[in-house]
């Protein structure tokens, strides 16, 4: 199975009642592999690697992660969604809870492990991520870089073989956003395979080997990032990338 | 089940129920309109700059809420029974006292949710201090704890039941004048809480249907967010 | 208190009548704990109804919200005492129908409370949950529940102190619990200032506590976002 991309989508339709989302959109992720989804805002980018974990259903097409079709009536979600990180916008921490018990809450409660397991493990992402000694801060608390680095430690808590990144630093303070880069850089060195919708074009530069760029529902480009960067083949990509530099 | 339905028992005695309806309504206007009143004064001046205010308002609103209204109209019924007050003044007197406790505090809220900068800019623009409350800190201060406002007049309208222990020949009261005579226990009771239902839910719907109540709300849904 | 501080202090009337006014007042908190026990589970378990949106059941639970609403408490324990045990034939005492008719009454106002709990908490929360692998029913045990539990302490203690003072109601019925208490030891040394006085002081030093401890639990469990 090795040798076969991780994450596979085959022409995925989606509309929310008349309106279009996703329009047969195509792609394949390898084990290890760094994607960088751009576009504009509302071209599906969140929508299309929420198809992924199975929180956004689709219409038609497949959707399929280490083999296992994800809309498939059979399909155990929360097993599968305990096998993919994800980390969001707005972080979603649990604000009734450290941060501590963030990281720990479905070690314990989705895989099984024990609670000093469960501990032993965030403490130890708490601290690879560099907040060990706020473990027992609360949300309201931490900071938006530091909220962001719990959520990416309470992701990769469940030893996930894929991570997902749904536009990771556009809540945060300018001053805050490498922080968080910084924690998803190390990631991609460690060899994790990523799937990442962002607008931060030096990370893509730096860390991704394909950019994806969406517009309107569409996957209209899926290059090599060097290649992308380069030159982007499309003349809607060049308009959007001249945007988001000159910004 | 072996009782026997008899509704005609309870609609011989429409007219008393018809009276006892129109006691209520009575009572609750009566005591609605110094409640509203009271509660305003109280709720402004729990809002206000003045400590001493502040401190007074507090004490008001705690005393008067944290005892049972059966209690407040038997202490002007029974424990000042030398002033000889009327049984329907000591109920509108209980329920004010008790209901006007509960408007202070959704007002003196409902200031506190007005943003400041709105009665700076009013002083700004030279208002007198009196023209800032009410021009403009009033009126919106109203509009976001109108929902609550109403839900406590429904309150109010229900409470006014408990009149019928000073002997105001209220709703409940006559209620329980028909059952004496009748013993028609169910009927009587189901009769009298569709009643009250009902002026609940009329209450609501004037609210839901009075123009210029109703653009209020989406305003304090913005508020309770 | 030293034996001459509380001459001074609890009059006379009190004093010679305490066995019997004390025996009430436990009368009342042991109301108030039945009505909150039980009140606090139904309520729960309708708020969930309300909140789970089962085609036929939640339906029922809101009608059932409405109804009692909508009708004052007064009715409802008359409802219990009389209209209930009449229809379904059933003998009953006017302390177990007064604990019916609390628990009836106030689970509907928690409901209410319950339910605008769960509302509150953002759906964001869930997918996280969701995306970590929790099944729809952990998400909903860890992650929703116990903030909408966190956040309706303040109305949820409010509805509690509510029915404290309303457990004077029942006196209407006959229980002794202390207005009933109070009532029929006035009616026997006709002091009325006294007794209805201590009664309300009473009944403001209980429920000014219980609100006491509705303020604690909140600055200690309250969500800060």
């Amino acid at each position: 199975m090795s040798g076969s991309p991780l994450i596979v989508l085959d022409r995925v339709c989606k509309q929310y009642g008349t309106t279009p989302v996703l329009r047969d959109c195509s792609l394949a992720v390898a084990r290890g592999e760094i994607v960088v989804v751009c576009g504009p805002s509302g071209s599906g980018k969140s929508t299309l690697i929420k198809t992924v974990n199975g929180l956004e259903p689709y219409q038609s097409g497949s959707v399929r992660f280490d083999g296992e079709e994800v809309g498939a009536r059979g399909t155990d979600l929360p097993r599968l969604r305990a096998r993919i990180g994800m980390v969001f916008q707005s972080f979603e921490l649990y604000p009734h809870m450290t941060a501590l018990r963030n990281v720990m809450l479905a070690q314990v409660h989705a895989l099984g492990r024990s609670r000093a397991e469960a501990r032993e493990r965030a403490l130890a992402l708490l601290a690879r991520v560099g907040l060990t000694e706020r473990a027992e801060a609360y949300p309201a608390d931490l900071s938006g870089g530091q909220q962001q680095r719990v959520a990416i430690a309470r992701a990769l808590a469940l030893d996930p073989v894929a991570m997902l990144f749904d536009e990771p630093t556009s809540a945060l303070d300018p001053e805050m956003i490498n922080e968080v880069l910084d924690v998803m850089t190390a990631l991609a060195r460690d060899g994790m395979t990523m799937v990442v919708v962002t607008h931060e074009m030096g990370f893509a530069r730096k860390v991704a080997d394909r950019v994806v760029f969406m517009d309107e529902g569409r996957i209209v480009e899926d290059r090599p990032a060097a290649e992308f960067f380069a030159a982007p083949a499309t003349e809607r990509a060049k308009t959007f990338l001249s945007k988001i530099i000159a910004h | 089940m072996s009782y026997q339905f008899d509704w005609s028992q309870v609609w011989q005695h429409r007219d008393l129920i018809l009276d006892g309806l129109l006691v209520t309504i009575a009572l609750s206007v009566a005591a609605l309109v110094p409640t509203l009143i009271v509660g305003m004064l109280i709720g402004t001046l729990g809002a206000s700059t003045s400590r001493a205010g502040r401190v007074a308002a507090g004490l008001y609103v705690e005393t008067m809420r944290n005892v049972p209204l059966l209690i407040h109209m038997y202490v002007w019924y029974m424990a000042l029974a030398f002033l000889r007050l009327p049984a329907f003044l000591c109920a509108v007197l209980g329920l004010t006292l008790y209901s006007s406790a509960y408007v202070a505090e959704l007002v003196r809220a409902g200031i506190a949710a007005v943003p400041r900068g709105q009665a700076r800019a009013a002083a700004a623009s030279g208002l007198r201090p009196w023209q800032v409350q009410v021009l403009v800190v009033y009126p919106q201060a109203l509009r976001i704890v109108a929902p609550s406002l109403a839900s406590l007049a429904s309150q109010l309208v229900k409470d006014s039941s408990l009149a019928s222990v000073i002997a105001v020949a209220e709703l409940s009261y006559q209620a329980g004048a028909i059952e004496g005579q009748t013993f028609r226990t169910f009927e009587v009771y189901i009769t009298i809480a569709v009643l009250y239902i009902a002026l609940v839910l009329l209450i609501s719907f004037a609210i839901d249907h009075v123009p210029g109540l109703r653009a209020r709300r989406p305003i304090a849904r913005i508020a309770d967010a | 208190m030293p034996e001459p501080v509380l001459a001074a202090v609890v009059p006379e009337v009190i004093r010679d009548n305490l066995p019997f006014l004390a025996a009430g007042f436990a009368m009342t908190l042991r109301l108030a704990a039945v009505g909150i026990v039980g009140g606090s589970l139904v309520g729960l378990l309708l708020g969930l109804l309300r909140h789970a949106e089962i085609p036929v059941l939640s339906r029922l639970a809101a009608l059932y919200i409405e109804i009692v609403r909508g009708t004052p408490l007064l009715v409802v324990l008359f409802v219990c005492y009389f209209a209930i045990p009449a229809l379904a034939g059933y003998r009953t005492t006017a302390v177990a129908a007064a604990s019916l008719g609390f628990v009836l009454f106030i689970a509907a106002y928690l409901a209410e409370d319950v339910r605008s709990g769960l509302r509150s908490v953002p759906s964001g929360l869930v997918r996280a949950g969701l995306a970590t692998g929790l099944t729809r029913w952990q998400a909903f045990r860890l992650i929703v529940l116990p903030q909408a539990l966190r956040r309706i302490i303040p109305p949820v203690f409010s509805q509690y102190v509510r029915l404290l003072k309303f457990t004077s109601v029942a006196s209407v019925i006959g229980v002794r619990e202390l207005t009933g208490s109070a009532l029929l030891v006035n009616a026997r040394e006709f002091q009325p200032v006294a007794i209805i006085a201590t009664a309300a002081v009473t009944y403001l030093v209980v429920c000014s506590g219980l609100s006491l401890v509705g303020r604690l639990l909140d600055a200690r469990l309250s969500i800060r976002t």
